[in-house]
């Protein structure tokens, strides 16, 4: 389908979260995103769209993975990136980002690139700066381009995103990317299983697009297409939430057993870092039906497309 | 191999049961059941005349601490089986709270192994909620359930973060484990060690004060509700205790309640002169408490009685009643307690043996504790009418620290069988 097709121009200043999109938003950033990907790995150089503009990522949490895949997106289309690790300091955290943001957009910046631990850090930032806004993942709340490049990923390998069956199983209380891959499947028609134990599956997925939310594992698993991973923070044995390691992995550790309960031609995804032996059996990561590192390739791709069309003119 | 028990009076409070029979046991459980015979089954290899003694289901004690691991100087979990088998307990569910703490699938399996090597009666382990009972992180619920453990309790040590409390109930719920608590608000009990009240005042000993327990029920009975975690209370001790259980079941909460069998028997003025055998907590309450207690027993609100056998060796009784350890030897007078409230007229024998029988069996998914056919034949035979002096030291526990010490009790068991076999006789 090309844009000519439907007369689509994409018209959002910010991209800061999943919700808000609309289908059509969706499929015009992941088509632009799938030419991205296959130019690179045909080894073309993409148009430097981007030329002369300035990129700032600020990343109030760290995040080598996402930063460098933004640097990466920015650099390819010709901008200059300037990457800010700011350290969690023990100034008022809405302070900080406030009276960073007015200093940042002082100097004109083309993008920010934020990441943030206060759920709506950066709608806040958003309010306060001349430029666009990419959010890289703000507290609990949203990681749009993690549900895009996952979104894209699922469209690559399975040809299609309606009708699916995927079950994303994990910390989902807790996951930004639980609510924007959720909310990106749900729009193109998916159907999205939630799975968590009890104490981190928080009510109301059904406003997300969920289909379901459950803490059996196993029977979610049946017929699925499609089985993405989240990765559990340890410090969820704190407080309460879970017993221990192996527990968890003992009823919500994917194993090659437990994905045979899925359909035979089933992928796995993980949004990564990894907790091998906590959430998912090595040979599983590591085996033929995991997707991980193009999800990590797609993430570079995504935000290529992302860029270009918040920054880089509207093609 | 098989058994028929004739000329019984077949008590079975699952069913209403109270005739003379005879009911035959083959391969450790009950194949048949006989109503009117006097005469032993035919083909039976052995047979019993009964003499026209209650032929009943063993009793089921949802509350036990014995010191094993870690205080075997207390009780072991041979001593408190040799007990309960005396006293008429076939199955018993243990506390957690040892040395070390019942909080990890190996111990879970340790303490059933050891009951089956050690211990005639039926041992059922409760696993810790919290890991070392510290009340901090929720230890390991659903592997210690797939590993046998029946329920899940801090034990004496109620949590008292209610955030915990929610995220451990939530768990528990999805997993389908039950959580006993003891209602009991740890800043509101203070150092108290009797009933709050006028005799404590005199006493000069300070008082838990019932507010304790009503305030500790109400946040177990919220978090419960909302949660959908089945809930036991364990030993409530006041009425309005169980006006909010009513209220929470009303809506819509799976909650128990059990109450301790001593506290249907004695009152805070049994403290006497400081006697450190009736420091217990729930404390005994005061007569009119008592007796509105006994009527909901028989009203049915109370789901059970436990015998809340909790041994302490003399060191840590023969102290100043503020000083003493709290607890009491209950294994052996739980049925005798209950036989005083059908011989002082207010319980029927069936309304005395369901909950101590079918009732937590039920609530914890036991097979047993009826007379059915199929049931395991774990059974007692009592005879409810005869005399006897309680004397500490003819206790079989490891540790004789029984209120009932010196009591004149009515009520004895003859004889104990577990899967059919004969595990004590007087």
């Amino acid at each position: 389908m090309t844009k000519a097709a439907y007369h689509y121009t994409f018209e959002h200043e910010h991209l800061l979260g999943i919700e808000g999109l609309h289908p059509l938003d969706i499929t015009h950033i992941l088509d632009l995103a799938n030419e991205y990907a296959e130019a690179t790995r045909a080894g073309q150089r993409a148009d430097p769209v981007l030329s002369g503009k300035t990129v700032v990522n600020l990343f109030f949490e760290n995040s080598t993975r996402t930063m460098s895949s933004f640097e990466i997106a920015a650099r390819r289309l010709g901008a200059d990136v300037i990457s800010m690790p700011v350290a969690q300091s023990s100034v008022k955290k809405g302070e900080t980002l406030i009276d960073t943001a007015m200093t940042l957009n002082a100097m004109k910046p083309d993008v920010l690139v934020v990441r943030h631990s206060a759920s709506g850090g950066a709608k806040l930032l958003s309010r306060k700066v001349d430029c666009a806004v990419i959010n890289a993942g703000d507290g609990t709340h949203e990681h749009p381009t993690q549900g895009l490049l996952d979104t894209l990923t699922i469209r690559r390998n399975k040809g299609r995103v309606e009708g699916l069956k995927v079950v994303i199983c994990g910390d989902i209380a807790h996951s930004r990317v639980a609510r924007s891959t959720t909310q990106a499947l749900h729009l193109l028609g998916a159907e999205v299983h939630l799975c968590a134990p009890r104490t981190l599956l928080p009510s109301g997925t059904e406003t997300w697009g969920a289909a379901s939310a459950t803490s059996d594992f196993d029977t979610a698993l049946q017929g699925a297409d499609v089985v993405m991973m989240l990765r559990l923070q340890l410090e969820r044995m704190d407080g309460a939430y879970l017993p221990s390691r192996r527990e968890y992995f003992r009823y919500f550790g994917l194993t090659q057993e437990r994905l045979s309960l899925a359909r035979e031609d089933a992928i796995v995804m993980h949004p990564g870092p990894m907790n091998r032996g906590i959430e998912i059996e090595s040979a599983i990561a590591d085996g033929e039906r995991s997707v991980i590192t193009e999800q990590v390739e797609m993430g570079v791709a995504v935000r290529e497309a992302v860029l270009h069309l918040l920054a880089g003119g509207r093609p | 191999m098989s058994l028929s028990i004739y000329n019984a009076r077949l008590l079975d409070p699952a069913t209403g049961l109270d005739e003379t029979g005879a009911i035959l046991i083959e391969d450790g459980k009950i194949s048949a059941i006989t109503l009117g015979a006097t005469s032993a089954h035919d083909g039976a290899a052995d047979s019993l005349d009964a003499h026209g003694l209650c032929l009943a289901p063993g009793l089921i004690d949802l509350r036990v601490k014995t010191g094993e691991p870690g205080d075997e100087q207390k009780e072991t979990l041979a001593t408190a089986s040799r007990a309960a088998v005396a006293g008429g307990v076939t199955s018993l569910v243990v506390m957690p709270d040892t040395k070390p703490v019942i909080d990890d699938v190996a111990l879970v399996r340790f303490i059933s192994d050891r009951a089956k090597t050690s211990a005639k009666a039926r041992i059922y382990p409760a696993g810790a909620l919290t890991t070392g009972l510290k009340g901090e992180a929720m230890a390991e619920i659903g592997l210690m359930a797939d590993a046998g453990a029946v329920l899940f309790t801090n034990g004496d040590e109620p949590l008292q973060n209610a955030s915990i409390l929610k995220r451990a109930m939530t768990y528990a719920a999805s997993r389908g484990a039950i959580i006993m608590s003891r209602p009991d608000d740890r800043a509101l009990k203070g150092s108290g060690v009797m009933n709050g009240g006028a005799f404590a005042a005199r006493k000069g000993l300070a008082g838990i004060p019932r507010e304790a327990e009503w305030i500790g029920a109400a946040r177990d009975l919220m978090l419960a509700e909302t949660t959908g975690c089945t809930l036991i209370l364990d030993q409530v001790s006041t009425p309005r205790t169980l006006e909010l259980v009513a209220k929470s079941r009303s809506e819509g909460a799976n909650v128990f309640t059990t109450i301790a069998a001593h506290s249907l028997f004695f009152n805070e003025l049994d403290i006497g002169d400081y006697l450190t055998y009736c420091k217990v907590n729930p404390p005994f309450r005061d007569e009119d408490t008592r007796l509105a207690m006994i009527r909901a027993l028989k009203a049915g609100e109370i789901d059970a009685v436990v015998s809340a056998h909790d041994p302490q060796p003399p060191e840590e009784k023969r102290l100043p009643f503020g000083e003493a350890s709290f607890g009491a030897a209950g294994l052996e007078t739980t049925l005798a307690a209950l036989l005083s409230l059908v011989h002082d007229g207010p319980l029927s024998l069936l309304e005395a043996l369901a909950p101590i029988t079918c009732r937590p069996a039920d609530m914890i998914g036991l097979p047993q504790g009826r007379l059915a056919e199929d049931a395991p034949a774990d059974l007692i035979l009592f005879d409810p009418g005869k005399p006897w002096l309680c004397e500490r030291e003819h206790l079989r526990s490891r540790s004789t620290n029984s209120p009932f010490d010196g009591r004149r009790l009515q009520g004895r068991v003859m004889q104990t069988f577990i899967s059919g076999e004969c595990v004590f006789t007087r």
